[in-house]
């Protein structure tokens, strides 16, 4: 598969902090083991005996197929973050992501209403924060996760001077 | 009009109009008994609770006191106040609330008229503000015309005029206008007839018809009878809202005027449209309808409650002039020095069935569409995901004019989507795994919630790219020349006059 990148050529991208991947692995532990789980009990019911009614091949097929998507998932946590990136223009910022289904967003600085930080206690424990942007459009989205908590204040100090700088109104 | 800053009541009649259905919930239940008694001709009580009629009585007549003293406690504690470029509005007597909106931050204002205000005489004032968090502020229930007063007053403040200073209490004259365009009745009927919603009412009755002549169970047919009660129920909504629509262009902006029984007349001020889609159901294309709904600040998504999706309609259904007018109005410099041929070719057109500007180097994006384009100058899906999209990918394009972004799609279900420059909020390139397999991307605009999501759907991977960039420069662009909220303070300062600027407050928004 051609891997083209859908972002503007030429923009040097500056990356989230590798240690994000503790977070997103932490994430994972809790969303995917409990399901799979969850879904692993009739195995185990049906293998003491408790219960008979639910074939074996699908006791055993189902929490299978859940533990193959999670440790697909968990396979490509690392790849997802190094592909997390944003990049300070002179009027816009630019924020990438995703390894399959690629985004790329671009807020323009005069359009931010205002901007948050926001911190997990995962986070807190490795000293990251999530930065997040808000525009009038509720459909912006636009978030930075796993930065250094230094680069997050000083990303958003500048942010916040720069979109007063530019303030437009909707 | 009243001195500026002095604080106002609302019309005293104001909350009964509003718990009518209170009211009237209590009356019934006291009245349907005796009522009936009454006609069966049997004693008003029963000999068990003729001992305790005075308590009834004066149970009943102490809920009706205690509705009558809250009615006449709200109506009394809210107070509303035009100052200094806010309006306040100060409600509740246990728990106070003040909430204020900035004038200039006004994006469109609504006349509404239930049935019975209406036979009152009284309106409720209602403006959406984008500072004010997600809730309009609403002033209900005044007299008609200080209504119309008040409103021509916010409109006035909102456009960046001031009171006289040697007059300050002097009544500002509402903003004439003139009628643009209306909808015939039939014609609305003919619509709803039309509509989506009846392909699958036939489609529905069909299925119904067939099932119970297969199972042959009669009683199906009474499954049906909650369904027509609904579907009438929503057939009447629709040709209520509808009936008698009026559009009309003033110097405040465009007025919109419905209803049949309840009214309601909305306005926009100039550029408060963030985003605008003409669309066309299939059934609609035999006598060439259209419908348009916009996106403002406030007005929020037609899912959010009952009214929203009236009040985004810009043209409940219109034909082509129609159409093109009312995008005369919303975008006053189409950009482009041929509109009605780049228009009707994002309402109506298709690319070349060879796919002339397929594939090939990305089409120029600047400067507005190319002239002698018989497309109009769109730029189409490339020709190479024709396995993707069999159907649209000969309708599926932008294009750029100066003002604003073009973009049309469906073959089927035709629309176009208007998103003037300055508007644009951010931008998102997608892709997922199919798109990268095929080199293509979609494009996504994002504006304020309402019924239009602005997509370029699967553009060539290149002219995506140079479409990102292009768009973000053309924004930031028209951001710089729009430098003022109050749209007469956009225009070079020539005439302050209110009457006169009716041009210059149509063309800068």
């Amino acid at each position: 598969m051609p891997t083209e990148a859908i972002d503007p050529p030429g923009i040097s991208w500056l990356r989230v902090s590798p240690k994000y991947v503790t977070v997103r692995l932490v994430e994972w532990a809790f969303g995917n083991l409990i399901a799979v789980a969850l879904l692993s009990l009739p195995l185990v019911f049906t293998l003491a005996g408790w219960w008979d009614w639910v074939p074996l091949w699908l006791a055993i097929t189902v929490p299978a197929f859940m533990l193959v998507l999670a440790v697909w998932r968990l396979l490509l946590i690392p790849r997802q973050v190094r592909a997390i990136g944003y990049a300070e223009r002179d009027d816009d910022l630019l924020i990438r992501g995703g390894i399959f289904f690629q985004r790329t967003l671009v807020v323009p600085y005069g359009r931010m209403q205002y901007v948050d930080i926001g911190v997990g206690p995962v986070e807190r424990s490795l000293g990251l924060c999530t930065l997040k942007l808000h525009t009038a459009s509720a459909g912006t989205n636009a978030e930075i996760p796993g930065l250094p908590a230094d680069e997050g204040a000083r990303l958003r100090e500048q942010l916040s001077a720069r979109g007063a700088a530019r303030l437009a109104g909707l | 009009m009243k001195p500026d800053g002095e604080w106002l009541r609302v019309h005293p009649a104001s909350p009964f109009i509003r718990g009518w259905v209170a009211l009237a919930a209590i009356g019934f239940f006291f009245g349907r008994d005796t009522f009936e008694r009454l006609l069966q001709g049997r004693p008003l009580m029963d000999e068990m609770y003729s001992g305790r009629v005075p308590f009834l009585l004066a149970g009943g007549g102490l809920v009706l006191l205690l509705a009558v003293l809250g009615f006449i406690m709200t109506w009394y504690f809210t107070r509303y106040q035009v100052a200094e470029g806010y309006v306040r509005v100060n409600t509740g007597f246990l728990f106070k609330q003040q909430r204020q909106a900035r004038l200039d931050r006004v994006q469109a204002i609504d006349i509404v008229q239930p049935l019975l205000a209406r036979i009152f005489g009284l309106a409720e004032l209602k403006f959406e503000v984008a500072d004010a968090g997600e809730s309009a502020v609403r002033l209900a229930y005044l007299r008609i015309d200080d209504a119309r007063q008040l409103r021509a007053t916010i409109l006035a403040r909102a456009a960046g005029l001031e009171p006289d200073p040697e007059r300050p209490g002097a009544a500002l004259p509402e903003a004439p206008e003139f009628v643009v365009l209306s909808v015939p009745p039939s014609r609305l009927v003919g619509s709803l007839l039309l509509s989506e919603q009846s392909f699958f009412v036939a489609l529905g009755a069909v299925a119904s018809v067939v099932l119970s002549a297969l199972t042959e169970n009669r009683s199906f047919y009474f499954y049906l009878i909650p369904a027509a009660l609904g579907l009438a129920a929503a057939y009447w909504a629709s040709f209520n809202k509808g009936y008698n629509f009026t559009a009309a262009i003033s110097p405040d902006g465009i007025r919109l005027r419905y209803g049949l029984l309840d009214t309601q007349a909305q306005t926009l001020p100039p550029g408060r449209i963030q985003a605008l889609k003409v669309s066309q159901p299939p059934l609609w294309r035999i006598f060439g309808w259209y419908r348009m709904q916009v996106n403002v600040a406030g007005y929020g998504g037609p899912g959010s409650n009952g009214e929203g999706a009236s009040r985004t309609t810009l043209l409940p259904v219109g034909v082509l002039a129609d159409v093109m007018r009312m995008l005369s109005l919303v975008l006053p410099d189409p950009g482009t020095p041929d509109p009605a041929r780049v228009f009707a070719a994002g309402l109506t057109g298709l690319a070349p069935a060879g796919g002339s500007n397929a594939g090939g180097p990305p089409a120029p994006a600047a400067g507005g569409p190319v002239a002698g384009d018989p497309d109009g100058g769109f730029v189409t899906s490339p020709r190479r995901v024709r396995l993707l999209a069999p159907l649209g990918r000969r309708r599926n394009g932008f294009a750029a004019t100066d003002t604003a972004l073009l973009i049309r799609s469906g073959r089927l279900w035709r629309e176009l989507v208007v998103v003037p420059h300055q508007r644009t909020q951010s931008m998102a390139l997608h892709q997922g795994p199919l798109a990268r397999r095929f080199r293509v991307a979609d494009l996504v605009l994002h504006t304020t919630a309402g019924p239009v999501s602005p997509r370029v759907i699967q553009a060539g991977l290149d002219e995506a790219r140079a479409l990102f960039d292009a768009q973000a420069a053309r924004a930031r662009e028209a951001r710089k020349r729009q430098t003022s909220e109050q749209w007469l303070a956009q225009v070079a300062p020539r005439q302050p006059d209110h009457q006169q600027n009716q041009q210059e407050g149509q063309q800068h928004g």
